[in-house]
């Protein structure tokens, strides 16, 4: 074995340049192929994580109706246990209760439909940084009997912090609803649908207005990414009484996740390309390297070596070269991903504007999971195998007398 | 003894409209130590007989027994393997691995035979001096000259400790000097260690040392002469 892998490694050798050309491209696709893939997922990591901070959370517990019938009908009662039990879980790092309802906002001349959130201003804030959204005025307190509304919905009703907004709704089981609550404070919300219709009130104030007191409408739950969501699912799924249910952010919003998906499939199929034209590179190189040799295959085959052994060394050098390139081409993105990483890449300014007015940080993200570098390697591995086969075939063909005569 | 063995050779290539009869009917009898020529003008069928009779190439009709096996019976893979136990080969050119230094290429054929590390350092070493290569054991093929490249083939195909070497031209691409100290060594080896040798060729001043003289013409035997040695 050892002396295949020496003479394999000596056969690579045997036409440097030729080598280091297939190798060099090697390299260079896999350095692109990791790069452009640690984008892309560095991108889909920073929409979840926007979309996941502003609005719906990682997962969400429900009354099982609520999601298809979003009325205060399908709320669920407080439920403490349950909801210490999930705070405790391996990787969950907040868990929030929210009232989430709707409601028609007035000041003086101007009224507008408003969406109202009532929550845990603390905890809350554990996850969209609230407190530091505001622009006028003070954040809420935990009882706060005012409001903290969205700066697009002051400048349409012409209200500022101090003065009384007016809301009315109907609340749990049919009751009709109305309250007068003072404006605490103004902030921007990064997301500009929401900037034009948010309203804040702590939960209990919520609650109160709604007359749906101790209900509320899910249970907001944090991980640290994405990509702990489901083993936390089906943990919580464990612990669920029958009338709730938890759903994760891509079951709430699965059009981000067949966008994300579309784009991936995108990126992967350029890189199949990509890796279709450096297979095609590889197998000129190895057709000529297997071509030259046939000769040299008669007479190792007549001495005494078997084409089957002759075929293990070949795969060997395939191989060999394949992973040489996908090895130093890994060598080569791991401190080029690692500078990325540590300091993401500002956006051009038009795009940061854009990005910005959907609450998207305007950088360019990395990710650094290795699958997306193992997955690069492995590829070569396989093409080269492919390669090594067909090739393998070939000597397994060849006919060894014509061979020999050259 | 009879170490090679044909009955009624036939190797017929029938791929062209007019079939080619390349061996024609050959009975022929190797004995241990025999230092034999095999002449005959080109295309005569030489290297089609040798390829046979190394296990190389199947006959289309007739048999083959070398050291009492009938080896035209035997599958590709068992050839191969017989061909490693029991037939050494030195080529026209090209013999030798060029990765591979002339010690490397020596033990290479001891490897495959998976014989110790002592053994195989034993005996390449002291192959490789008898051939007159002891200052050149660690070089790579491409630093050696036709003549010692061809050197290292014979101890590579001696290595194995074969029933026989079949060298089909060994000599072609050599000049006459070291085309005579090839010959010189082979026969040395043959007297000195009664390896039998089967060699075709053209070359008259090669044909002046075999000891036995077997001439094919057309893929016949047309002559088979004995000289008495000296
Ligand atoms: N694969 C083949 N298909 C058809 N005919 C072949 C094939 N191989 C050899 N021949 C023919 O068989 C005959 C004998 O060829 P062979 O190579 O054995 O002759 P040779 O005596 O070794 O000649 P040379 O001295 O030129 O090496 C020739 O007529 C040759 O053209
Ligand atoms: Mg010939």
């Amino acid at each position: 074995m050892w002396n295949n892998i020496k003479l394999a490694w000596r056969n690579l050798w045997r036409n440097k340049r030729r080598t280091l050309i297939t190798t060099a491209s090697i390299v260079f696709s896999v350095l692109f192929a990791s790069f452009m893939r640690a984008v892309q997922e560095g991108s889909y990591d920073s929409m979840i994580d926007n979309m996941v901070k502003f609005y719906s959370g990682y997962l969400q517990v429900q009354d099982t109706a609520y999601w298809d019938e979003k009325t205060l009908e399908n709320t669920i009662a407080y439920d403490s246990t349950l909801a210490g039990k999930i705070s405790n879980m391996k990787d969950v790092r907040l868990v929030t209760p929210r009232l989430e309802s709707f409601a028609l906002s007035a000041y003086e001349e101007n009224s507008k439909p408003v969406f109202v959130m009532g929550i845990d201003p603390e905890k809350e804030d554990g996850i969209i940084k609230l407190s530091e959204k505001v622009k006028k005025g003070s954040f809420i307190s935990s009882n706060d009997k005012g409001a903290l509304i969205a700066e697009g919905l002051s400048k349409f009703l012409k209200i500022g912090a101090g003065d009384t907004l007016v809301m009315i709704s109907q609340g749990y089981h049919g009751v009709s609803a109305a309250g007068k609550f003072a404006v605490r404070g103004i902030f921007k919300h990064p997301n500009p649908e929401f900037n034009n219709n948010m309203v804040y009130l702590s939960l209990k104030t919520a609650q109160d207005f709604y007359s749906a007191y101790g209900r509320y409408t899910s249970e907001v739950i944090m991980v640290n990414d994405h990509y702990e969501v489901d083993h936390v699912k089906r943990a919580i799924q464990e612990i669920l009484p029958p009338d709730k249910t938890v759903m994760t952010w891509d079951e709430m919003y699965p059009e981000l996740l067949s966008m994300i998906e579309g784009d991936r499939a995108g990126g992967i199929i350029m890189l199949w390309i990509l890796y279709l034209v450096i297979g095609f590179g590889i197998f000129g190189t190895v057709m000529m390297m297997v071509n030259e040799r046939k000769r040299e295959f008669g007479v190792i085959n007549a001495v005494g070596m078997r084409k089957s052994r002759i075929n293990v060394m070949l795969f060997a050098e395939i191989v060999m070269l394949g992973m040489l390139g996908a090895v130093l081409g890994l060598v080569l993105t791991a401190p080029i991903i690692g500078y990325f990483y540590a300091n993401p890449m500002p956006m051009p300014a038009e795009m940061a504007e854009a990005m910005e007015a959907y609450g998207v940080e305007p950088y360019m993200f990395v990710s650094i999971r290795p699958m997306i570098y193992i997955n690069q390697a492995l590829t070569i591995f396989i093409l080269s195998s492919v390669i090594a086969g067909i090739m393998m075939i070939t000597v397994a063909r060849l006919d060894m007398v014509k061979a020999l005569r050259g | 003894m009879n170490i090679l063995e044909t009955k009624n050779l036939y190797k017929i290539y029938d791929e062209t409209s007019v079939p080619v009869h390349a061996v024609n009917g050959i009975d022929l009898v190797i004995k241990k130590g025999e230092f034999t020529a095999i002449v005959g003008p080109s295309g005569s069928g030489k290297t089609t007989l040798l390829n046979m009779i190394g296990g190389l190439d199947k006959p289309t009709k007739g048999e083959i027994i070398v050291n009492g096996v009938k080896i035209h019976d035997l599958s590709r893979r068992k050839m191969t393997d017989f061909r490693l136990k029991n037939i050494g080969f030195v080529f026209q050119a090209y013999n030798l691995i060029p990765v591979l230094t002339a010690r490397e290429n020596v033990e290479f054929i001891m490897h495959l035979q998976g014989r110790s590390k002592k053994e195989r350092d034993e005996r390449t070493e002291n192959l490789l001096k008898a051939v007159g290569l002891g200052d050149r054991i660690e070089a790579r093929p491409s630093k050696l000259s036709g003549g010692q490249q061809q050197r290292v083939a014979v101890s590579r195909a001696i290595a194995s400790k074969p029933k026989f070497v079949l060298a089909d031209e060994p000599t072609a691409n050599l000049d006459s000097k070291s085309t005579e100290n090839l010959l010189d060594m082979m026969e040395k080896l043959n007297k000195e260690e009664e390896i039998t040798f089967i060699f075709s060729t053209h070359d008259q001043r090669v044909v002046k040392k075999a000891r036995r003289v077997i001439t094919v013409d057309d893929g016949k035997i047309v002559s088979d002469e004995t000289r008495k040695t000296e």
